[in-house]
């Protein structure tokens, strides 16, 4: 199997987004922004008593994807932006679709678009470069 | 509500964090991976999303300083408007790596919504112990008005 324009990014899907570990990742972050771990503090802002998933955390999604597709290694750049939270216990799904293919120092890189969406909608998208790995040249 | 100046904000550009080095702990590459809902990584490898809170505490700051910075606080004044991440090596648990970075760019601009914020840019380069550049983050931050 080869990489090449239009190759479709196997989707990575987060199926419960789990406030527990937004607070886990607060504390790993030294984060002390509440919307992501007191619901009191959410109230105000006309989302309902619901945390706001760490940005970070939305980008793992993608990068999860991409290292199941290119192996752990892969990731070269990302460039994405956020357009919209991910609340708590909601499903996203990481997908992406290749648009070049080049060498780069020696090493083959697809460049894809990537997107995080959450009912069809995209809420985090951007840019990828991942290393291909060897069984798909 | 008074709003910040944009002056205290655009005089920002340049500043430069006190730099550093860290190391990237087991536990909290550990409970990092976790936290993303991925199996943990083989290899010592530190998972690609390290790039948010490492190069911040490597460098000498911390979220709350840079909200601090920014002046910033409460729920809702802080927002995401993108990274860009370049990984020159992959990142590794133990390896003490070394950080630089500061404040590039603060414009004031207005929401599609017709809300002041600023958009707060700040990039940190990490190098590995021999010197070779490991990787390089560049956050764009909205600071709302």
């Amino acid at each position: 199997m080869t990489i090449e324009p239009g190759t479709r990014v196997p989707p990575w899907t987060m199926s419960d987004v789990d406030p527990g570990r937004m607070k886990t990742m607060a504390a790993i972050l030294r984060d002390p922004y509440a919307v992501h771990w007191d619901r009191d503090a959410v109230a105000g802002l006309g989302r309902g008593h619901r945390v706001i998933n760490q940005g970070p955390l939305n980008l793992s999604y993608i990068t999860n994807m991409l290292m199941a597709w290119q192996g752990d290694r892969c990731v070269r750049r990302l460039q994405v932006s956020f357009a919209d939270p991910v609340l708590d216990h909601e499903t996203v799904t990481a997908t992406g679709v290749v648009t070049s293919v080049e060498t780069v120092d020696g090493e083959v890189r697809a460049t894809c678009d990537v997107w995080l969406e959450r009912d069809g909608e995209p809420v985090v998208s951007g840019v990828a470069v991942v290393a291909v790995s060897g069984e798909y040249l | 509500m008074t709003v910040v100046p944009e002056a205290e904000m655009v005089a920002l550009i340049g500043h430069r964090f006190p730099g550093g080095s860290h190391t990237i702990e087991h536990w909290e590459n550990w409970l990092l991976t976790d936290c993303t809902g991925r199996d943990q990584l083989p290899d010592g490898l530190a998972h690609p999303i390290a790039l948010f809170h490492v190069p911040i505490q490597g460098v000498g700051t911390s979220i709350a300083e840079l909200f601090a910075l920014g002046q910033v606080e409460g729920a809702g004044s802080v927002g995401l408007d993108s990274y860009d991440w370049e990984y020159f090596q992959p990142l590794e648990v133990g390896v003490e790596y070394r950080f630089e970075g500061g404040v590039i760019d603060v414009e004031r601009l207005v929401s599609a919504r017709g809300n002041p914020y600023d958009r707060f840019v700040f990039s940190i380069e990490l190098a590995s112990p021999d010197g070779k550049p490991a990787a390089r983050i560049t956050n764009h931050w909205r600071l709302r008005r």
